[in-house]
């Protein structure tokens, strides 16, 4: 296999083409970071809303074992979900026999009312035809003794919020109506917790109203602790009421969103007549307030206790009302949920910046959208509402909309750990909190306990930071109080020294990659896999002090720190320059990069450059620079071909700056602390405009230092992509001893991806860069030969170590143990694969080796011996090999030992003992046994565990 | 039998006695029993969750979204550098992928994963629907390594194809295929382990012992590996292998292509420990190690012992059950809880072999229960016959062990404290001691609280 890379110029485009995309679109063939599951746990969760009801899923046995655990990991109850536990063969000939078996079995352990079977990818991917095989099932006899209902949800056909209506669509199309009318309203719900279920049916009891409500997971996922345990779920909606959803007076459906085709009350009004009432859920004042109005005119009796509850609600909004609006949230989950969410925040003028969804439902998006134009303040600014979305365009999204509260299932918390947002869990799946089952968000109650949570997430994050952020903001030591230059964009364009800003386009777009840099290896991934570059050693001096480097080498923005390298003269860059044009046909670039400043001697740098230019008028120009002293020679430089430009910013903020550079050298006279800092910075966003003016691609180098510009290199990114440089590279800072930050830790790789991720969203990021040495030539991945070690001390022989051991004095036995697991002697003699060897006085045991006897093979499958069933017979003359193997020792240690084996290890003189010991002291102890003459014993009993 | 046993399970339910004196031998390595509610999960899983821990690597589910849902950051193992891999990539097939075949999106995922992510290593996970649907997932690893120079790497693990234990086997396989272009470069003195996870930081606890010795730990497989990490694995000396079930199979290819010999080690309680580092430094001959390793065990040894001491008196008599993956690691448990004074009444596994019943039919003793891939059914009818009064099992399991008001020990994939080592032992007895000294068991089965 070739671990070389093709370069060839039609990869090269294709891959430039998905480089130029990636920063800021999605990803359109990966789900990264999904905001949902698969249709089967949908469907089981509903279930587990009907009384006495199992599921069975038909697939292999994995689907059922996740659903199992992600469900009972957020209800903390037990969650039993069977399998048809499809196998090869099933998937190959089909899988009717298992099914059935699946169904005998299950009915057999659990006796419930209702068995459910909802399929898996593979039963129809295979074709499946689970109505068909549960009609021929029921049609058995003796007749079973459960209702079967079977559905059709394969985990590509949607998420699990269809899977969810698929169930409760299926329920009542093959529950036996009976169309008696009655008094009573039919309730379906989408995906609520198990006590908003119960909330549920507290209020309509309280409304004194008759109702079937479905499903209902109010007690089976949220069991009471009972000293009876009932592994069949007991409570739910029984066969029976289903059996009376027909002759309702109406169905209230509580989900905006579920699709006509899986709606339970569509079918009931088509096929039954029953009057049909969607509502959102009952979540927020307004909703709340429609949900109650609705069943008011439905004849229901609303008490004092309900209207108080409202009061209570409104005087909470009130209270918080001045918190909720410093909130900007991002809200995920499932489509009915977010909707709901964004309607409550709205309401409490908390921002929704963010809306997403991982399933795809007709008509989210312009209900959440039209909710948020018409209702949401202008001045929490541009929104986005997204279906079919996972964590990676919710983050995306609620970065650049700076959103400081994430609410939704508990798989946020990854996003809520990486960006410091606090999450409000609220809907399933949650494995990090308890208490799933007990999300109250139904109501005026359920909507007080949303937006508490809401707000006192957003209350704790103010009250931690807030003295920290307004000291920093505010706060001036006396220090440097001559001029503090308030760098902020504004004021930079207006302060660049002499420069006409060229246009007013300082809040520009991230600017795209421009083809051209693709040539420069280290401005691109792929040239940097083709294209070689020269660096020219040409510039010695320096014009600024940083903390971290030590001048005895390298510049260490440029170049690992450590490495020196001898200085050229403009003439011998030349001469160098040609040896490597010949050696390396493919060097696209040369390149000044110091091995001080290379704008620190500009003559030398200008004169190299300038040397080059006649001999090849070809060849890319790169320098590496400050800044600080480079603005005035960007035109020349620009005028001999300089087409790349990198530019070391480390901070955009005079205040992280000091901390960074010790002092500058500008026009003669040195300056220190926050004045060197604001002159540099000032010059260095001079150059940078200008150089993107001139139309040169600039990169930015950020040397990241542990606790001094972590935080602000995001700052640093967005500033210098508003003034136009074209990519960013954050690089590691290398600690020297003997500089002042020295002492810093050396950030890990994974650190630096973070912060460059972040950075990322601003201005595009090159992550290959090898922080080469000033006088670097060839491939940026030519210096990456792996340097494998000499071998060291060899492994020392055998007959070596015996030396060493018996040279400690006294006699040594050399004994054998049979063991699989390594740890124990858990091994008959006879089913030895492996002796360990070891060496022992009686005081102390000493491995010396392991033997290797067993044949090659084994189960194919595990490696491990087929000893199944009793264990394959050995090959003839096996034992005799067996024996041979431990000739030189003295004794055996092994589960048990067969008398024929006994009898030829005692023939030649070796004595035999069983135990199950750890092989250390069944060593031992045989050991001792020898060397106190008491070795022909075999019995266990002898080594009886201590 | 008790009530509630199928008769397709009986023979894999024994008693120690039968399995020790009686010379029986329990049913087990099969297909799961069609609707007995197997604890096991499939054999993706198991690929997945011996190379998850790679750090670097990029974990793409070829598939439909819920495998990758579920798993995602399956494994609580823990990353001193790149956190990549506690990401959750899926290609997210749908219906028209299903009718038209995935690679198309596959090869675009491809492009965009090495474009913005540029990771060393791919892992292409074929599950179910991929196996059912033929996409030739060869041949687009083939051409985007030509293409990229990186490696991908096709695992082929549809869940119908067998148990966990043969994605333990792919994903042996798939790090055979990863390191195997190294295998000639030279041997150095140093250590690979395989089969430690690094959950809790615990492999970041047994390096620590290695360097104290001033032994070298090469490669870890896979525990806070990188794709770097693990083509040293080819140079090492010694294989130390760990959790057994799962990698014994990549020793053995080892031993045979590379030409390094392995030992199985237990990490897990004290007397393990102690045999699997005195093991290490034998087994390499280095004299001046094997006497910093007597002083290491020496003196972790008496710190473990005093630390445990207090835990003794509250766990004395309790009874343990444990229903585990592999039977390696319920060997271990066994011992760990015998050490502790507790006796084990119940012992179970996923996917243990017959020899490994017969030994814990051995430690448990004569009228243990001992199971293979039980239900929740025969735990709970076992449980509560033998009286456990703590359950060690998987995040599946504690629900039902709380609702029988039984103590639950973590010794799984989310446990957050670490369990190996001689650090391992002290929280070992913390965590089951906390557990089953808590109050809430004496109100749970207090009868009726009116009277």
């Amino acid at each position: 296999m070739s671990l070389e890379w093709v370069t060839s110029s039609k990869n090269l485009r294709s891959f430039e083409n998905k480089i130029k995309k990636y920063i800021m679109t999605k990803l359109s063939n990966i789900c990264a970071n999904p905001c949902k599951m698969c249709q089967p746990l949908g469907a089981i969760t509903a279930f587990y809303g009907l009384k006495k009801c199992m599921s069975l899923l038909h697939g292999s046995q994995g689907c059922s074992t996740y659903i199992r655990r992600h469900l009972a990991t957020h209800y903390n109850e037990p969650v039993d979900v069977a399998s048809s536990s499809l196998s090869e063969e099933g998937a190959v000939f089909g899988g009717e026999k298992n099914l059935f078996k699946g169904l005998d079995n299950l009915i057999k352990l659990y006796s419930p009312d209702i068995v459910a079977v909802s399929t898996t990818c593979l039963a129809e991917t295979i074709g499946e035809d689970v109505g068909a095989m549960i009609k021929r099932y029921l049609e058995r006899a003796p007749k079973p003794a459960a209702e079967v209902i079977s559905l059709s949800t394969p985990g590509y056909g949607g998420t699990q919020f269809e899977g969810w209506f698929r169930a409760l669509r299926a329920v009542v199309e093959q529950v036996p109506m009976k169309k008696v009318s009655l008094d009573s309203i039919n309730v379906v719900t989408g995906p609520i917790s198990p006590a908003d279920a119960r909330e549920l049916k507290k209020t309509l009891s309280a409304l004194k109203l008759n109702y079937i409500l479905l499903p209902d997971i109010s007690y089976n996922l949220d069991g009471p602790f009972s000293l009876e345990y009932n592994r069949l779920p007991q409570e739910g909606t029984s066969i029976e009421q289903i059996s009376q959803m027909a002759g309702a007076r109406v169905t209230l459906e509580l989900s905006p969103f579920c699709p006509d085709n899986l709606s339970p009350g569509l079918f009931l009004r088509d096929n039954y007549g029953v009057d049909l009432i969607r509502l959102n859920l009952p979540i927020g004042l307004r909703d709340t307030d429609i949900f109650l109005k609705t069943l008011k005119d439905l004849g229901a009796v609303i008490g004092d206790d309900i209207i108080q509850e409202r009061g209570r609600y409104l005087d909470a909004m009130l209270d918080s009302h001045k918190y909720s609006a410093q909130g900007r949230a991002a809200l995920f989950g499932e489509p009915d949920l977010v909707y709901s969410l964004s309607r409550l925040c709205v309401e409490n003028g908390l921002a929704t910046i963010v809306a997403a969804t991982g399933s795809i439902a007709k008509e989210f998006k312009e209900r959440v959208e039209n909710e948020l134009q018409q209702n949401q303040s202008p001045l929490a600014g541009p929104f986005s509402v997204l279906d079919g979305s996972d964590f990676t365009d919710i983050e995306r999204e609620a970065v650049k909309g700076e959103v400081n509260l994430l609410v939704g299932n508990g798989d946020g918390r990854r996003l809520a750990q990486k960006r410091g947002w606090p999450l409000v869990r609220c809907a399933f799946p949650i494995h990090d909190h308890v208490g799933g089952q007990r999300i109250k968000n139904l109501f005026y109650e359920g909507s007080i306990s949303l937006l508490d949570h809401m707000v006192n997430s957003l209350c704790s994050n103010l009250e931690s930071s807030f003295r920290k952020d307004l000291k920093n903001q505010y706060f001036r030591s006396n220090f440097g109080q001559d001029k503090v230059l308030e760098l902020d964009l504004e004021d930079l364009e207006n302060n660049i020294n002499g420069m006409a800003p060229a246009s007013k386009s300082i809040q520009r777009p991230i600017r795209e990659y421009v083809p051209k840099k693709l040539a420069h290896p280290c401005f691109s991934l792929e040239a940097s896999h083709s294209l070689a570059r020269l660096h020219l050693p040409v510039a010695p001096d320096c014009n600024i002090g940083c903390l971290y480097c030590l001048r005895r080498y390298d510049c260490a923005n440029e170049s690992r720190p450590g490495v020196t390298s001898a200085v050229l003269n403009p003439e011998e860059a030349l001469e160098r320059f040609l040896i490597v044009k010949k050696k390396f046909p493919n060097l696209s670039v040369v390149g000044v990069a110091g091995p001080g400043e290379a704008m620190a001697s500009p003559e030398k740098t200008l004169e190299t450059f300038r040397l080059i230019r006649k001999s090849d008028s070809d060849i890319l120009f790169c320098l590496s620079s400050n800044g600080l002293a480079l603005a005035p020679y960007l035109r020349d430089l620009k005028d001999l071909g300089l087409s790349h430009l990198t530019l070391t910013v480390n901070a955009v903020d005079p205040k992280i700056g000091q901390k960074i550079y010790g002092h500058v050298d500008y026009y003669s006279k040195r300056y220190r602390g926050l004045e060197a800092a604001s002159i540099i910075l000032a010059n260095q966003m001079t150059a940078l405009k200008m150089a993107v003016d001139l139309g040169l691609i600039v990169k930015i180098n950020t040397v990241l230092i542990e606790g001094l510009n972590e935080e602000h290199s995001e700052q640093t990114a967005k500033t210098c992509a508003a003034l136009g440089a074209s990519i960013g590279n954050i690089m590691q800072h290398i600690p020297v001893k003997g500089t002042l930050l020295g002492e810093k830790r050396k950030l890990s790789r994974a650190e630096l991806q973070k912060t460059s991720e972040k950075c990322a969203l601003y201005l595009p990021q090159i992550r290959h860069c090898r922080q080469c040495r000033a006088d670097a030539a060839g491939l940026l991945s030519d210096d990456r030969s792996i340097d494998f070690t000499k071998p060291e001390e060899g492994l020392m022989d055998i007959a070596a170590k015996v030396e060493n051991l018996a040279a400690g004095g006294g006699r040594q036995v050399k004994i054998a143990a049979v063991s699989k697991s390594g740890v124990l002697v858990d091994q008959h003699f006879g089913q030895a694969e492996r002796f360990y060897i070891y060496l022992s006085d009686g005081n102390e045991v000493r491995l010396l080796e392991t033997r290797n006897v067993a044949s090659a093979g084994g189960c194919s499958r595990c490696g491990k011996p087929d000893t199944i069933g009793g264990g394959e017979a050995r090959p003839k003359g096996f034992i005799d090999k067996l024996v041979k193997a431990v000739s030189d020792c003295e004794a055996v240690v092994a589960v048990r030992v067969g008398e024929s084996p006994q009898s030829k290890l005692a023939a030649l003189g070796i004595a035999s003992f069983a135990t199950y010991e750890s092989m250390e002291r069944a060593v031992l102890a045989a050991a001792g046994k020898i060397l106190t003459g008491k070795s022909q014993q075999t019995d266990s009993s002898n080594l009886a565990v201590g | 039998m008790p009530q509630h046993i199928l008769e397709d399970r009986e023979l894999s339910i024994a008693t120690g006695s039968d399995l020790t004196s009686e010379g029986k031998t329990i049913k087990c390595g099969q297909n799961s029993v069609s609707g007995s509610v197997s604890q096991r999960a499939c054999v993706y899983c198991g690929a997945r969750v011996v190379l998850n821990p790679i750090t670097d690597a990029f974990h793409l589910v070829h598939g439909p979204i819920g495998c990758a849902s579920y798993t995602w950051d399956i494994r609580g193992s823990l990353s001193s550098d790149s956190e990549l891999f506690r990401q959750s990539f899926s290609t997210d097939l749908k219906e028209k992928d299903v009718i038209f075949g995935g690679v198309v999106k596959l090869k675009q995922a491809v492009d965009e994963i090495m474009a913005r992510f540029n990771p060393p290593v791919v892992f292409i996970y074929s599950t179910c629907l991929v196996g059912v649907i033929g996409d030739d997932v060869d041949s687009v690893c083939r051409e985007s390594e030509r293409r990229y120079g990186a490696r991908f790497i096709n695992v082929k693990a549809p869940g119908f194809a067998g148990h966990k234990a043969l994605g333990y086997k792919l994903a042996c396989e798939a790090l055979f295929e990863l390191i195997k272009p190294f295998r000639d470069n030279p041997k150095v003195k140093g250590i690979n382990i395989l089969g430690d996870y690094n959950l809790a930081g615990e492999i970041w606890i047994i390096k620590n012992y290695f360097k104290e010795v001033g032994l070298k730990v090469l490669s870890v497989f896979t525990g806070d590996s990188s794709y770097e990490s693990l083509i040293k694995a080819p140079t090492a000396s010694l294989n130390v292998v760990q959790c057994a079930g799962s990698m014994t199979y990549l020793a053995k290819m080892m031993e045979e292509s590379f030409n390094i010999p392995y030992v199985k080690a237990s990490f897990f309680g004290l007397e393990d420990t102690a045999s699997a580092l005195m093991k290490t430094v034998d087994l390499l001959g280095d004299s001046k190690a094997r006497q910093k390793a007597k002083s290491l065990v020496e003196r972790e040894g008496r710190k473990t012992h005093e630390a445990v001491e207090k835990y003794l008196p509250l766990l004395k008599g309790k009874k343990a059950a444990i229903f585990v993956g592999g039977g390696f690691k319920a060997v271990s448990l066994v011992r760990q809880f015998k050490a502790l004074g507790l006796e084990t009444v119940l012992v179970g596994t996923q996917t243990g072999s017959a020899e490994d019943y017969e030994l814990l039919g051995e430690l448990a003793g004569p009228s243990a229960v001992i199971l293979d891939d039980a239900n929740p059914a025969e735990l709970e009818t076992f449980m509560r016959q033998k009286g456990a009064d703590i359950l060690v099992g998987g995040v599946k399991e504690r629900p039902l062990a709380y609702k029988l008001g039984v103590a639950f020990c973590d010794h799984n994939h989310e446990r957050k404290a670490p369990l190996a080592g001689f650090a391992g032992v002290e929280n070992f007895a913390r965590e089951i001691t906390l557990s089953i000294n808590s109050p809430v068991w004496a109100l749970a089965r207090a009868s009726s609280f009116l009277d």
